[in-house]
């Protein structure tokens, strides 16, 4: 990301800097507004816009989440899940959760650090959201076109590791402390693994931008997918495979669940939270499921390509929509993928969670890396 | 993370130290439970921790401690019927079988062989219920929610066969001194010989679903290792005694019921995965009780007789005679005593339960101290403990 | 061996007669001084037999009683030598229970009550003792089976059986400030307990 272009002197820069970058929100703005509006107010407001899209999509597709997790796993469990609230398959259950969890007592707990326990959820989901900023939901459709667009999702979503730290340490509970203290020694070193089972994709694009990799994929009317090439496959089936275990473990889901693995530690770091705190930790675990998948479905899936999907070309709106569908259905797959391995096997003690992550995934991924490699140099 | 110095020091080749981490943190004191999802109700272990590994455990029982003792020496003996069911609320027919049995030992009465037989089915049927709730639950010790509802569609079968022929779901009182309270209704022996077919078929989704699954064996299997030395030493009984490879099952050794008429076996943990007596065989013994038991339970429709279900001279109001009985049966926790002291008048002089539970738990604190925080929950998991039994 | 034969409705009998007069000889050889109690009503009621009691209770006699045999022994200073013989020559390795019981509120003495199984002879043996209410001690038996520290501990707290040589005598399922044995006859219960009102 240039800083430079982000925040120009130049005014007649900027204005280059803004057509370039081209998301929807500036082009939009730029569209709409009267020339001579600076360049600095198109800037906020197009961040503005951005964020009230990211939080939108956050929160409705968190809620979805949440629906489709309940029902997922009441499916799985020879039950049906909600089927009350709203009518149809309890649809409206998340919406009733959310306003329950609105109005419920806002409980700090005597002894508790204060500042840190209520910046805690604040850090943590503001992170996640910030990953959001990367995706490539669709042509024109990303809030940031970032060149090192993994880099910075891998960068900015280890900082949730230090909310959950200061959540962990501000509740005044040993069991919230052993919580946080696993989450770091287990975010800490499956940053490894997934950092580098993200590599081979990068190999093979040449590029960490996550637009450049959804392009590169768009041949074959759509199906030129990473895990479809004839000459990669063979690497890009066993990296997705670690690239997949490795986001179970950063994201915290079952089977490496256990920083707040609640039949050992109660509830880990969120023990002591309720109400709209709890939830912001809810949020941020489907936000950050989604990140991870979405990642996923840009460089092994093909992002938003989509066999059909170049007829409709014509109008960049409805192409643009459509991709963005695709690319939402494609992560939510992965997403499903997860509740189901989560509702299926039993939680890892924390001595296996790192033997798994240093004495296999690392060296797997390390092999794998060398494998995209030799790939690209048969290529060539 | 210090640890025991043999892990932390590195030895050259005559076995000398060369050298030691001696950084010793403090330890921290954790309070698990009485309140807390791993401990099946309102024990509280308290935990010395280094780290995530355990130097210490220390059991404190009571949180629901209901005077079943005292309550047994104010009311009659039929009264005390009800009291029975809520020990092991998991197998409170088994319970009340218990009990029955040792009032009848002071009576003097045999129960009726149809009896006989319907309190045998009864009682491995609560068996296999409890022995479900036990894996089901013993799944979410280890983190795996799924197998607990399977276990609980399977239990809920045998609760409606049960409230089908008591009207109860959980505490039935339907064993009683003297034989049982009615004869089945007609069709329910075809609906345990429905269940015994059920059972049977759906036995092995369990056993692929949660015990063969590669993490509940990583951890469970050399986890929470009871030798047989020490479980004969610290008193426990049953799945726990026989996981640690004890071939020991009062049902055989010391024939009530109809017991002795049954062909079945006795399942005896071998180290299926890991050490003999560790966390892992002991879930092994109860998921092969369950085919056992369904062996049972299909020899005793194919033996059961028309005829009396309760003794006709055994009333409401019981005079025992004078003396006292133990009689310890094989509850799905362990041995089951009760131990009955009579003065010849209604109601008893003592009634003394000696819960599996209560004698099981006691081993923990000895096979703490080593293992790690998530080893707790599956060794407290595995140890099968029913709260409303140890502190009855 | 052979499991024994199944003689009643609620487990075999014989084998546990015979095992409790096995165990008076055994004793009898070490110079323990033990007294063999067996029931002296058969094991299935007779016809009429609860009339029959009810009214020899009345007019008085001799005591006529069924269940278990037990052994009871004459000096509870010999309680711990008694114990090693049953569990290293008689080959009782567990015990099941150790509990007491206060018959009378007009007795002088407690029974401590210890319930042994062998699983090698799959026999069971009811071992008691009396302790004297105001001198109420017995030797704990921890040292020989580690089953007996909860149940002497519940013992304890119940009945105020102080067990010597206990190695962790807190109270069990009782809190630490319970005042009172509550399973002795004379009991009365407390009106309060902090402050929280028991009736």
């Amino acid at each position: 990301m240039n800083v430079a272009a982000i925040f120009p002197t130049d005014p007649a820069a900027a204005a280059a800097a803004l057509a370039q970058q081209g998301n929807l929100a500036t082009d939009a703005l730029q569209g709409v507004l009267p020339a001579g509006v600076p360049w600095w107010m198109i800037t906020l407001g197009g961040a503005g816009l951005g964020f009230a899209a990211i939080m939108g999509f956050v929160t409705v597709m968190s809620m979805f989440s949440i629906w489709l997790e309940r029902k997922v796993a009441g499916h799985i469990q020879v039950r049906l899940g909600p089927m009350r609230v709203g009518g149809w398959h309890g649809w409206a259950q998340s919406i009733a959760d959310g306003v329950k969890l609105l109005l419920k007592e806002d409980i700090v707990i005597l002894g508790a650090d204060k500042v840190l326990f209520k910046l805690a959820p604040a850090l943590v989901l503001g992170t996640a959201l910030a990953t959001f900023v990367a995706l490539p939901f669709g042509p024109g459709a990303m809030i940031a076109d970032v060149d090192l667009g993994v880099y910075f999702i891998i960068a900015i979503s280890s900082v949730t590791t230090i909310g959950i730290i200061m959540a962990g340490w501000g509740s005044n509970n040993k069991w919230s402390v052993y919580g946080a203290m696993r989450e770091a020694a287990q975010v800490a070193s499956y940053e490894i693994p997934f950092g580098l089972s993200l590599m081979p994709p990068v190999i093979y694009y040449g590029s960490f931008s996550l637009r450049a990799a959804t392009e590169a994929q768009a041949g074959w009317g759509g199906l030129h997918w990473y895990i479809f090439d004839p000459l990669t496959f063979w690497v890009a089936i066993p990296s997705f495979v670690l690239f997949f275990v490795s986001i179970l473990a950063e994201t915290k889901r079952a089977p490496f669940d256990l920083p707040e693995s609640e039949s050992e530690l109660v509830a880990g770091f969120h023990t002591e939270y309720s109400g709209i705190r709890f939830s912001f930790f809810f949020l941020e675990e489907y936000a950050a499921m989604f990140v991870m998948s979405g990642v996923g479905a840009a460089f092994w899936f093909g992002g938003w390509n989509f066999p059909g999907l170049s007829l409709l070309e014509g109008s960049p709106v409805l192409h643009s929509l459509a991709a963005v569908g695709v690319f939402t259905v494609k992560s939510m797959l992965l997403v499903f993928v997860m509740m189901w391995v989560r509702w299926t096997v039993p939680r890892l003690r924390i001595d296996q969670v790192m033997t798994l992550g240093y004495k296999y995934l690392t060296p797997l991924t390390l092999i794998c890396v060398f494998a995209a490699a030799l790939a690209e140099y048969l290529k060539s | 993370m210090a640890t025991t110095s043999e892990e932390t020091s590195a030895r050259n080749a005559d076995g000398v130290r060369e050298f030691e981490i001696d950084v010793r943190t403090q330890d921290v004191e954790l309070n698990m439970g009485p309140q807390h999802p791993a401990t099946h109700g309102v024990l509280r272990v308290l935990l010395r921790a280094d780290g995530e590994i355990l130097t210490g455990g220390q059991c404190h029982l009571g949180y629901l401690h209901r005077c079943a003792e005292k309550i047994g020496e104010s009311v009659d003996y039929i009264q005390y019927l009800p009291y029975t069911d809520r020990y092991d609320y998991l197998a409170a027919m088994n319970n009340n079988l218990g009990y029955s049995l040792a009032v009848e030992k002071l009576l003097g009465v045999e129960v009726p062989v149809r009896g006989q037989y319907l309190r045998t089915i009864i009682a491995e049927l609560n068996r296999i219920a409890s022995h479900l709730v036990a894996v089901g639950t013993y799944g979410l010790d280890v983190g795996a929610f799924t197998p607990f509802f399977y276990a609980l569609r399977e239990r809920e079968m045998i609760l409606d066969l049960f409230e089908k022929i008591c009207g109860a779901r959980l505490t039935y009182s339907y064993i009683r001194p003297g034989g049982v309270m009615n004869d089945a209704p007609a069709g329910w022996l075809e609906g345990v010989d429905e269940f015994c077919d059920w059972m049977d078929s759906k036995w092995k989704e369990h056993w692929n679903l949660l015990i063969e699954s590669k993490i509940f064996i990583e951890r469970t299997a050399k986890v929470g290792v009871v030798t047989a030395e020490q479980a004969i030493d610290w008193g426990c009984t049953g799945p726990m005694l026989r996981g640690s490879g004890v071939d020991w099952d009062l049902r055989r050794d010391q024939p009530y019921l109809v017991y002795d008429r049954l062909d079945y076996q006795v399942i005896v943990g071998v180290g299926h995965r890991g050490t003999v007596g560790d966390c892992f065989d002991r879930t092994y013994v109860r998921m092969f009780e369950i085919v056992e038991s369904v062996k049972m339970i299909r020899q005793c429709l194919a033996a059961i007789q028309d005829g009396e279900v309760c003794h006709p001279d055994v009333g409401l109001l019981l005079r025992p005679a004078p003396g006292e009985a133990y009689v310890g049966i094989e509850n799905p926790r362990g041995e089951l005593g009760h131990y009955i002291v009579s003065d010849g008048s209604k109601i008893a002089k003592r009634v003394r339960v000696r819960a599996p539970s209560f004698c099981n738990l006691a081993v923990i604190e000895d096979i703490l101290p080593g293992c790690m925080l998530a080893d707790a929950a599956a060794i407290i998991g595995a140890t099968d403990i029913v709260i409303g039994e140890t502190d009855r | 061996m052979q499991a024994p034969a199944r003689d009643t409705g609620w487990g075999p009998m014989q084998v546990h007669f015979e095992a409790a007069r096995l165990a008076a000889a055994a004793f009898e050889a070490a110079g323990i001084a033990v007294q063999l109690h067996e029931p002296n009503l058969p094991v299935f009621a007779e016809e009429g037999e609860s009339k029959r009691l009810a009214k020899k209770a009345k007019d008085g006699g001799e005591r006529e009683w069924r269940g278990d045999s037990f052994l009871k022994l004459a000096d509870r200073g010999q309680l711990l030598a008694a114990m090693r013989i049953l569990r290293d020559d008689l080959g009782y390795e567990q015990v099941i229970d150790v509990t007491g019981v206060d018959y009378d509120a007009e007795d002088a003495n407690l029974w401590g009550v210890y319930c042994l199984l062998s699983l090698r002879h799959k026999a069971r043996l009811t071992v008691k003792v009396d302790v004297p209410k105001d001198d109420c001690w017995l030797d704990s038996i921890v040292s020989l089976y580690s089953a007996a520290n909860w149940h002497e501990r519940e013992s304890s707290e119940f009945f105020g059986i102080v067990y010597r040589g206990h190695p962790d005598p807190r109270h069990v399922l009782l809190p630490d400030d319970w005042v009172g044995f509550p399973l002795r006859k004379d009991y009365e219960f407390p009106d309060e307990y902090h402050g929280i009102s028991c009736n």
